[in-house]
C-alpha cells in the first residue's frame, strides 16, 4: 500500500471513529432527555395518585361522598395528563405499559363507581379498591425508580465510553504517527546510504525491496540508475580519458620539449664548434645527449603505462607482503638519500584481492615521492592498519617539505608536478590503479611538516593472516 | 681588426634557465663569440646579481619556478631600461607572446632554440 493511501485511510478511520462516538453520545443524550421527561411526568402522576389514595383512605374511614368526587376528579386529571403526554411516556416504557397504566386507572375508576353505587357498604369492594390502588401506585413508583436508575446507568456508561474513546484516539494518533514517521525515516536512511555509496563509485543495490510504497519505487529507480551507471562505468572511464587527452597532449609536449631543446642545443654547438672542442668536451656533450634521451624515454614509458588499458590480474594477497617487498626494492634509494624508513605493519590484517605488481608500483611511486620531498635525515613511516569498515589502510608518511594547499587538489592530475625532474605521471597512475581496485587514495599535507598518503583497499573475505 | 672586434664584443650577457644544459650551451656558444657570459638557474639568483651590476642583454626562460621570465623582464626594465631582454619559451603561446611584448621584450624564441638565430638577435640588440 502506498504511504499516501495509508495516511489517507488512517485519517478516514479516525474521523469515522470520532463521528461514531459523536452519534452515540447524541443518542445517549436523547435517551436521557426522554427518560428525564418521563420521570418529570411520572412525578406529577405519582403526586396525583398519592392524593387519590389519601382521598380513598378518607372515604373508607369517614364514608363521606365528597371524597369519591375528589377521587373522580383526580382520576380525570391523571387520565388527561397521561393522554397529553402519552407519546413521551410510551417512548420510555413502551405502549404496552402505557396501556397497562390506563387499564389500572380504568379498573380503579370502575371500582370507585361500584362503591359509589353500593352506598359504601360493601367490604369486598373496599378490599378490591385497596388492591387496585396499591397496584397502580406500586407500578408507577417502580417504573419511575427503574427509569431513574437507567438514566444514571446511561450517563455513567457514556462517561466511561467517552473516556475510552479519547484514549483510543490518542493512542491511534500517537502510534500511527510514530509508525509512519519511523517507516519514512528508515526508508530515507536506506536511500541516503545507497546514494552515498553510489557517489563513492560503489554501485551497490538494495536487493530486498519489500515496501510497495513510494519508497519502494524510489529504491527501484535508484537501483536501476545504479545498474545503468555500473554498465556505463567503462564508457565513463573511456570518456574521461578522452576528455583528458587535451591536457595529456599539452603535458606530453611540455615534458618532451625541454630534453628535446637540450639535445638540439648540444648538437648545434657540437656541429658549430667541433674543431674547437677537445675530445673530452665532445664525450661530455655526447653523454649529456644520452642522459636527455633517457629522460625522454622515461616520459614516453610513463605515458604508455598511463594510457594502457590495464588488464588487472587480481589475486588474493597479503598487503603486508607487498609493502615489505616495495620497501625492500627501494631500500637502496632510501639508504643513498640517508632516509630512515620505519615500517609498522599490523598483524591479522584481512586479505585483499589485488594485482600485486600494480600495488607495488603505487608503493614505489609514493616512496620515491617521499624520498624526493625530504632532505637527508628525513623519516619515512609506512603503516598498515585494519579499518572498522572492512577496509585495509596503508599510510605513507614523510617529514618532507609538504605540498602547498593550492596544489593539493591537482596532485593526482596527469603531468602535474612540483619537481623539475618529474614527469607528473606517477601519482596519476597510482590514482588510476587504486581506483581500479575499488579503493581510495588521499593526501594530507602541511607545508614544512610533511605529507601523508592514505591508501584504502577493500578487504577480501574473512581470512586472516598468521 | 680581429682584436677590435673582440673588444667591441666584450659585452656582458646574462642567461637564465632552470635547465642546466640550456645555460651551459648558451654560455659555450656565446663565449666562443667573445661575449662575457654569466648563467643562472633561477630568477632569484639572477635578480640578486643584477642588483650589483648591469648587463647588456638578458636571455631568460619564460616558465620557471619562483620568479619567472615575466618578473625578470619587469625588474630588469625598471632597473636598467636600456638592457635588452630576450625571452625563451617552451611554447610559442600567443598569450605569453603578447604579455612579453607588452613588457617591452626585445625578442622571443620558442624551444628548441636555434643558436644562430639567438646570436643574430643578440647582435641586433647590441647594435641599438
Amino acid at each position: 500500500m502506498k504511504i499516501e493511501h495509508k495516511i489517507l485511510y488512517s485519517y478516514f478511520f479516525n474521523v469515522a471513529f470520532i463521528v461514531l462516538i459523536g452519534l452515540f453520545a447524541l443518542h445517549n443524550m436523547n435517551q436521557v432527555l426522554a427518560k428525564l421527561r418521563f420521570v418529570e411526568i411520572s412525578d406529577d402522576l405519582n403526586a396525583s395518585f398519592l392524593e387519590m389514595r389519601i382521598s380513598e383512605k378518607n372515604f373508607l374511614l369517614y364514608k363521606d361522598e365528597k371524597w369519591i368526587a375528589n377521587i373522580h376528579e383526580n382520576i380525570n386529571d391523571s387520565m388527561q395528563a397521561i393522554e397529553a403526554t402519552q407519546d413521551d411516556i410510551s417512548r420510555v416504557i413502551g405502549a404496552k405499559n402505557l396501556q397497562l397504566i390506563k387499564s389500572y386507572l380504568d379498573e380503579y375508576s370502575t371500582v370507585i363507581d361500584e362503591i359509589d353505587k353500593s352506598g359504601g357498604k360493601n367490604p369486598r369492594l373496599e378490599t378490591e379498591l385497596r388492591a387496585v390502588g396499591g397496584k397502580l401506585r406500586g407500578f408507577f413508583k417502580n417504573k419511575t425508580q427503574l427509569e431513574r436508575q437507567k438514566v444514571n446507568d446511561i450517563i455513567s456508561t457514556a462517561k466511561r465510553l467517552l473516556f475510552i474513546s479519547f484514549l483510543c484516539i490518542l493512542f491511534l494518533a500517537i502510534v500511527l504517527g510514530r509508525v509512519f514517521s519511523k517507516k519514512i525515516v528508515v526508508s530515507l536512511r536506506a536511500i541516503e546510504g545507497l546514494a552515498l555509496s553510489i557517489a563513492e563509485g560503489n554501485f551497490s543495490k538494495i536487493e530486498d525491496v519489500k515496501s510497495k510504497d513510494e519508497f519502494g519505487s524510489v529504491i527501484l529507480a535508484i537501483n536501476r540508475m545504479s545498474k545503468e551507471l555500473e554498465d556505463r562505468g567503462e564508457e565513463i572511464i573511456q570518456a574521461k580519458k578522452l576528455a583528458s587527452l587535451g591536457v595529456l597532449t599539452a603535458g606530453v609536449a611540455h615534458e618532451l620539449i625541454n630534453p628535446l631543446n637540450n639535445i638540439s642545443m648540444i648538437t648545434q654547438n657540437s656541429l658549430e664548434l667541433y674543431d674547437y672542442l677537445t675530445k673530452e668536451n665532445r664525450l661530455a656533450l655526447l653523454n649529456r645527449v644520452a642522459e636527455e634521451t633517457k629522460r625522454m624515454e622515461a616520459v614516453v614509458r610513463n605515458l604508455l603505462d598511463f594510457s594502457k588499458t590495464r588488464e588487472v590480474k587480481l589475486k588474493e594477497a597479503n598487503i603486508n607482503d607487498i609493502v615489505r617487498k616495495s620497501v625492500q626494492l627501494m631500500q637502496n634509494t632510501l639508504d643513498l638519500s640517508n632516509i630512515e624508513a620505519k615500517v609498522n605493519l599490523e598483524i591479522n590484517l584481512p586479505r585483499v584481492r589485488v594485482d600485486e605488481h600494480q600495488i607495488e608500483q603505487v608503493m614505489v611511486n609514493l616512496i620515491v615521492n617521499a624520498t624526493q620531498a625530504m632532505s637527508p635525515g628525513g623519516r619515512l613511516s609506512i603503516e598498515t592498519r585494519k579499518g572498522d569498515d572492512d577496509k585495509v589502510y596503508i599510510y605513507v608518511k614523510d617529514t618532507g617539505q609538504g605540498i602547498p594547499p593550492e596544489y593539493l587538489s591537482n596532485i593526482f592530475d596527469p603531468f602535474f608536478s612540483t619537481k623539475s625532474s618529474g614527469t607528473g605521471l606517477g601519482l596519476s597512475v597510482s590514482y588510476g590503479i587504486i581506483k581500479n581496485h575499488k579503493g581510495n587514495i588521499r593526501v594530507e599535507s602541511t607545508v614544512g611538516v610533511g605529507t601523508t598518503f592514505t591508501i584504502e583497499l577493500p578487504a577480501y573475505g574473512r581470512t586472516k593472516e598468521a | 681588426m680581429e682584436e677590435q672586434r673582440r673588444l667591441e664584443m666584450s659585452k656582458k650577457i646574462m642567461v637564465i634557465d632552470d635547465e642546466k644544459i640550456v645555460v651551459d650551451m648558451a654560455k659555450m656558444a656565446l663565449e666562443h663569440d667573445g661575449y662575457v657570459v654569466e648563467t643562472f638557474l633561477n630568477g632569484e639568483s639572477a635578480l640578486a646579481r643584477l642588483k650589483e651590476e648591469a648587463f647588456d642583454v638578458v636571455v631568460t626562460d619564460f616558465k620557471m619556478k619562483g620568479i619567472d621570465g615575466m618578473e625578470v623582464l619587469r625588474t630588469v626594465k625598471e632597473q636598467y631600461p636600456k638592457t635588452k631582454v630576450i625571452m625563451i619559451t617552451a611554447f610559442a603561446n600567443l598569450d605569453t607572446a603578447i604579455e612579453a611584448l607588452r613588457g617591452d621584450v626585445f625578442d622571443f624564441f620558442p624551444k628548441p632554440v636555434k643558436i644562430k638565430e639567438l646570436k643574430a638577435s643578440i647582435e641586433r640588440a647590441l647594435e641599438q
